[in-house]
């Protein structure tokens, strides 16, 4: 299936990347296959440089330092709220580190298509370029959910719903690059979900401290819809000590609450479409991202689409590389000819 | 799961489909997208050429005489004349003893009954299936508008006084009609519509603020049926509700507000670029600011025909840097005859 471009000129490395709001990954020619946070931080004086011991950290170890640090999730909301040289930089730094994960021997050409949330897309096409380019030798840049669906050989007839962090995308392939109004993107994703648990906690047990770091992770480890067997207790200090809370009913609601919206644009996506087509998609509709993770997810929205005729959901297996993966299957295919040296 | 088709199909569908990421790709490099750039032009210059062409056979007929003034001549001819456009009226540019009769005119009736400002409106224009004006390189009007009004918005809020909301937050429609419905059931003071220009004939970059008010310029007017394309209004229903309105105190506070507006703009703009023309403030008969009850703006705060300027706006500071001016321009107009703001004026 794939084409072997590499033939002649062997000291090529490919490499997909999928930069994405909430966690990066890289998935290189040489089966590397790495991830990180996407967090960067720089430590804030002179002695935090000292306590770190390094000049810039990433991920879980920046998150875990982030006192002595200046913290910055350069993709988030698609906007960055202050210091854009120092978001800017940031995505150049997670870049630097994922190329660097992937281990490419000394003088080979590093070939890759960068797949990015469809909304920083739009806008900062070039910034990402100029991020990217210095440490590649050819480069391409393309939307998460086209990756995706490019990794999974879903070229016609499907639907591609990737819930992120920042926002959820939805691409529709139909034997083309997906064009403008194939695409579409929503805020409803896994930061809504973050900010709508810390919201119901803080209002069900007021005397209890907890911050944003400690909510999303309750999320990652426990998030589900509808229903699921058995209590979800977590220990939250309160004065200092440590009790257990029951967080079962506000995860649901917090989980719950981006899905009417995903509904809602997935049945107006697909109504675009000729009915013939309408039914062929509707049959092939593939949740990606961390939130396509959500425990019951799949089942809510294939049960929400019913009524609307039969479809059928599926989610990725793996999430986090799927975006990945899909790029450098992309870098793969792409005929030679097609790569300009930067 | 997956679509079951013929081998060859899937193949060549494939390769469509990496021909296609190659050339959006290209689109977005820009200069070195010869093969894509190149053809365009050629063909936009021949399109000049047999309008110019044409231009010229009329005129030989001599069929009116008042065309050599029309704003349909300068557009086609355009290459020859890249200057500011003379104003047909003096209603359209602003010279600087106009921002001194403003600073001097009498004052707003609604400053003399003590009216503040709590809720800032901003517009970002188009959205959705309407994409607005659209760049060689593929950028769009409505994602740019949308990023700059983002920006202006986390801006203002830092000045924790004012409730800053905006018409749309997504990528979406959101008809005419439906954001004056906005504006007024949010009970804004204030009202910023945010939109690029596009001039395809001119290589400049220009900058031009609209307030609302009946306009007899030809040029605005085919400009506000554009933008109000959206809108169930007809022509002709709204030129009634214009011609009553007269001299209102809207009129009046929207005309300072562009003022402050293009000023702050222009300036600054050309601070960071000195191939930047004011086109100053105009009336125009949008439907934004029309059925808006307080005073509303609309801001064509950059140009998306010209190619450095597209590059430029491509970039997060140059975005962040127009949210700046925006928001110095309405703090200025909210400055006058406002004690409170006197020293962060200073700064």
């Amino acid at each position: 299936m794939k084409q072997k471009e590499s033939s002649k000129e062997d000291n090529i490395l490919f490499v997909g990347i999928d930069l994405g709001t909430s966690r990066s990954s890289i998935s290189a020619s040489n089966d590397t296959r790495e991830w990180v946070e996407s967090y960067v931080g720089w430590p804030r004086d002179f002695i935090s440089l000292q306590v770190v011991g390094k000049p810039v950290l990433f991920g879980a170890e920046a998150l875990k330092n982030r006192l002595s640090l200046d913290l910055c999730r350069p993709l988030e909301h698609g906007v960055i709220k202050e210091g854009i040289e120092k978001s800017e930089e940031a995505v150049k730094e997670i870049i630097k580190y994922l190329i660097d994960l992937a281990k490419p021997e000394s003088g080979q050409k590093i070939y890759a298509v960068v797949g990015v949330p469809a909304d920083t897309l739009k806008v900062n096409k070039l910034a990402i370029r100029k991020a990217v380019a210095e440490f590649v030798h050819s480069l391409m840049v393309v939307s998460e959910p086209f990756a995706v669906a490019y990794g999974m050989n879903l070229l016609n007839n499907a639907l591609v719903i990737d819930i992120g962090a920042g926002t959820t995308d939805f691409c529709i392939m139909h034997g083309t690059i997906p064009a403008e109004e194939d695409q579409k993107t929503i805020l409803n994703a896994g930061d809504d979900i973050d900010e709508k648990l810390f919201s119901y906690l803080t209002e069900k047990y007021p005397n209890s401290r907890f911050n944003k770091n400690m909510v999303r992770q309750f999320k990652e480890q426990y998030s589900f819809v509808r229903e699921t067997p058995g209590d979800i207790r977590v220990e939250i200090p309160v004065d200092g000590k440590p009790v257990m809370h029951d967080i079962k009913n506000e995860i649901r609601r917090a989980c719950e609450n981006i899905l009417p919206a995903i509904v809602e644009t997935t049945t107006e996506m697909i109504a675009r479409f000729d009915p013939e087509f309408q039914v062929k998609i509707k049959n092939n509709i593939v949740l990606s991202g961390g939130g396509s993770l959500i425990r019951g997810i799949r089942e809510y929205v294939q049960d929400s689409l019913k009524e609307y005729g039969s479809c059928s959901v599926t989610c990725v297996e793996d999430p986090l590389f799927a975006g990945s993966n899909g790029a450098l299957k992309l870098a793969e295919d792409m005929p030679a000819k097609y790569w300009e040296p930067l | 799961m997956m679509p079951a088709i013929a081998g060859k199909r899937e193949f060549k569908v494939k390769q469509a489909i990496l021909k296609g990421v190659y050339e959006d790709n290209l689109k977005v490099v820009g200069k070195c997208a010869h093969p894509l750039a190149k053809k365009p032009s050629l063909f936009r210059n021949k399109i000049l050429l047999f309008v110019a062409m044409s231009l010229i056979t009329l005129l030989g007929y001599g069929t009116s005489s008042n065309l050599s003034s029309s704003p349909v001549k300068q557009f086609a001819l355009s290459p020859a004349n890249t200057r500011t456009p003379s104003p047909p009226s003096s209603e359209k540019t602003l010279n600087p003893s106009d921002y001194a009769a403003f600073l001097n005119g009498r004052e707003p009736l609604s400053r003399v009954f003590g009216l503040g400002v709590r809720t800032i409106m901003i517009d970002p224009g188009h959205g959705g299936s309407d994409s607005g004006t659209s760049g060689k390189m593929g950028t769009h009007e409505k994602d740019m508008v949308l990023d700059i009004a983002k920006r202006l918005r986390e801006r203002l809020r830092k000045h924790s006084y004012y409730t800053v909301l905006m018409t749309r937050e997504q990528d979406v429609a959101v008809p005419l009609n439906k954001r004056v419905e906005l504006a007024n059931a949010a009970k804004a003071d204030l009202f910023v519509s945010i939109h690029l220009n596009y001039l395809p004939s001119k290589p400049i970059n220009m900058i031009e603020t609209y307030y609302f008010g009946p306009s007899s310029d030809p040029k605005t007017l085919k400009l506000a049926e554009q933008e109000n394309a959206g809108s169930r209004y007809g022509m002709s229903d709204f030129r009634e509700i214009i011609e009553k309105i007269g001299e209102t105190i809207k009129l009046q506070e929207s005309k300072q507000l562009a003022t402050s507006i293009q000023k702050k703009l222009f300036v600054n703009s050309r601070e960071q670029n000195g191939n930047v023309y004011d086109f100053g403030i105009k009336r125009a008969p949008f439907v934004v600011l029309l059925g808006v009850d307080v005073p509303a703006v609309l801001a064509e705060v950059s140009c998306l025909s010209n190619r450095e300027e597209e590059i430029e706006l491509n970039t997060e500071s140059h975005r962040e840097n127009i949210a700046r001016y925006l928001e110095a321009g309405i703090l200025d107009y909210l400055s006058k005859g406002d004690l409170r703001y006197e020293a962060k004026r200073e700064q």
